[in-house]
């Protein structure tokens, strides 16, 4: 044991309490800017793409991160797409245990190659499943303020 | 550049939920006096170069490399410190030792994980902080969608992942230094809390606290050094796409490319036939499972097959994790690959005790960030 000595009693055990107070800014970005003015202004989802690779990116780049070219080529896709994935979230940010869990979605929009991450409503877990249509509900806009929180949730298209 | 790498000292601490008795500093100072024993050497005089692993925000301080010298040995030597797994330090002193100007050099990775107060709050720092971060949620949800994802591409079934978890934390039962151990069955699943469904509170491998130290040589040295060498044949790293929106969500490919770097420089071209056993990342009992097949040990769906006929326990005829893994040893944030690489170093030296397994020449070791990250490492260890 490298430790000659140990603490033996838990009454003799001192902990010191700190905090990293750090607040930031973070830059959206040319690509950023265009896609969430456009949902503020307009309601619509834009991505850029890149044909040699035959990717859209939602949200967009201006680079494609396969080839890396520059992408300028700016496509509307669909405010409704593919459930990819799902999962109902039981715990917060504090690690304690939500009073009501969360759904929430992987959404492959129409017409675009990546997902977007976002909360899911209006259907009961039993009758969700990967593969089904669903669409981005929006805020009403004089309630948008150009964030992904603009969007309020998806839901099933049937409903 | 041809001189080859061993391991020659390994030391680690026991992994405990809490050590309210010591300081980080004192954890790391106990492993390392552990694997400078181990190896035979002097710090102040033998060690031409330190590399350590750890992340600003989970120490609570900024610029954490100013903290780690004194307690290794380090002070007025070379040293850096990566934001990276503990086995991208591997890869890193494994460079160094190669360019034929270090003969001796030291690894490092630790977790003081009790003394996170905001442990959840840290992880969802690290999502995106515009597109994502904006939903408040817990970054268990990654894993809870990627495992849903995964299973239903692949097949692979509740009860499978459930497994995986019997398994591991069963391993962890002959691992003295293991934490987390424990006999479960299928049956505490259905009673367990759900965290983000299909994933489980039996399905994380929970933080623990410990450090791991690793001396490595280069041939001249580990010959002159030691007895029993454990030559690194191979390293591999890569990282995926960062962003959740444009990842796969079912094969982990940068862990593949990761894996394939590393058999092409140890001269690997059929790894389940050519390697005895794998200690891997299991931070989620599925990723086990997918991280298997990423590494081209089986196919994406044989992997549940796999864990449910018994190919993998300890006996089986590819055994993971026989340390316990991560779910078994506890999670040790940086140090969870150094973890499975310090096991995996026992059992080559044949010096595991009641885990020893009965052919261990030849192993993969790989580690994984955990969520959100896409990025991985790998070493193939050799006798």
């Amino acid at each position: 044991m490298s430790l000659r000595e140990r603490v033996n009693q838990p009454k003799d055990t001192r902990p010191w309490y700190g905090e990293l107070p750090v607040e930031s800014l973070y830059t959206v970005g040319i690509a950023g800017e265009k896609f969430l003015r456009t949902l503020k202004e307009k309601g619509q989802f834009l991505g850029t793409k890149c044909d040699r690779c035959r990717q859209v990116y939602v949200p967009p780049k201006i680079y494609c991160e396969r080839c890396l070219a520059k992408l300028d080529d700016w496509v509307k896709v669909g405010s409704c797409g593919t459930l990819e994935s799902w999962t109902m979230v039981h715990v917060g940010l504090d690690g304690q245990k939500l009073k009501k869990p969360e759904l929430v979605a992987l959404v492959k929009l129409d017409g675009a190659s990546t997902c977007i991450v976002h909360k899911l409503a209006g259907i009961p877990v039993e009758e969700l499943h990967i593969g089904m249509r669903v669409c981005a509900v929006l805020k009403p806009k004089t309630k948008r303020e150009g964030a992904i929180t603009d969007i309020l949730h998806f839901k099933p298209a049937d409903r | 550049m041809s001189e080859r790498v061993a391991i020659i000292g390994i030391g680690a601490t026991q992994f405990r939920s809490i050590t309210p008795d010591v300081s980080y500093k004192e954890l790391m100072f106990e492993a390392a006096v552990k694997a400078y024993e181990d190896a035979g050497i002097n710090p102040r005089k033998d060690v031409d170069t330190f590399v350590t692993c750890a992340e600003d925000y989970i120490e609570g301080t900024s610029i954490f490399d100013e903290y780690v010298p004194d307690q290794l040995g380090a002070v007025l030597k070379p040293m850096h410190t990566i934001p990276g797994e503990g086995l991208h330090g591997i890869a890193t002193a494994f460079l160094q030792i190669k360019t034929g100007r270090f003969g001796i050099a030291v690894v490092e990775a630790h977790s003081k994980a009790s003394n996170l107060m905001t442990p959840d709050g840290i992880a969802a720092c690290a999502q995106d902080p515009v597109y994502t971060r904006p939903l408040r949620l817990n970054s268990h949800f990654i894993a809870g969608l990627e495992m849903n994802r995964f299973c239903h591409a692949t097949g692979i079934t509740r009860d499978q992942c459930g497994r995986v978890v019997i398994k591991n934390r069963g391993n962890a039962l002959n691992n003295p230094l293991a934490g987390r151990a424990a006999l479960v069955s299928l049956g505490d699943f259905c009673s367990c809390e759900p965290v983000s469904c299909p994933l489980t509170e039996l399905d994380i491998a929970h933080p623990v606290d410990g450090a791991v130290v690793v001396v490595l040589a280069s041939e001249a040295k580990a010959r002159a050094l030691s007895k029993n060498p454990v030559w690194i044949t191979g390293v591999g790293w890569c990282n995926g796409s960062p962003n959740l929106e444009a990842r796969d969500w079912v094969a982990v490919n940068y862990c593949t490319r990761a894996a394939e770097m590393a058999f092409r420089m140890a001269g690997i071209t059929a790894p389940r036939n050519e390697l005895d056993f794998a200690e891997i990342d299991d931070t989620y009992s599925y990723k086990e499972l997918q991280h298997l097949s990423a590494l081209r040990f089986c196919g994406p769906s044989e992997a549940g097959h796999w864990v449910e006929s018994g190919v993998t326990t300890t006996t089986g005829e590819f055994p993971v994790n026989p340390s316990g893994g991560a779910l078994g040893m506890g999670h040790m944030y940086e140090a969870t690959g150094l973890a499975r690489l310090y096991c995996a170093v026992e059992q080559l030296r044949g010096t595991a005790g009641k885990a020893q397994l009965k052919k261990a020449s030849r192993c993969l070791v790989q580690g994984w960030r955990g969520v959100p990250t896409a990025s991985t490492a790998v070493a193939i260890l050799s006798t």
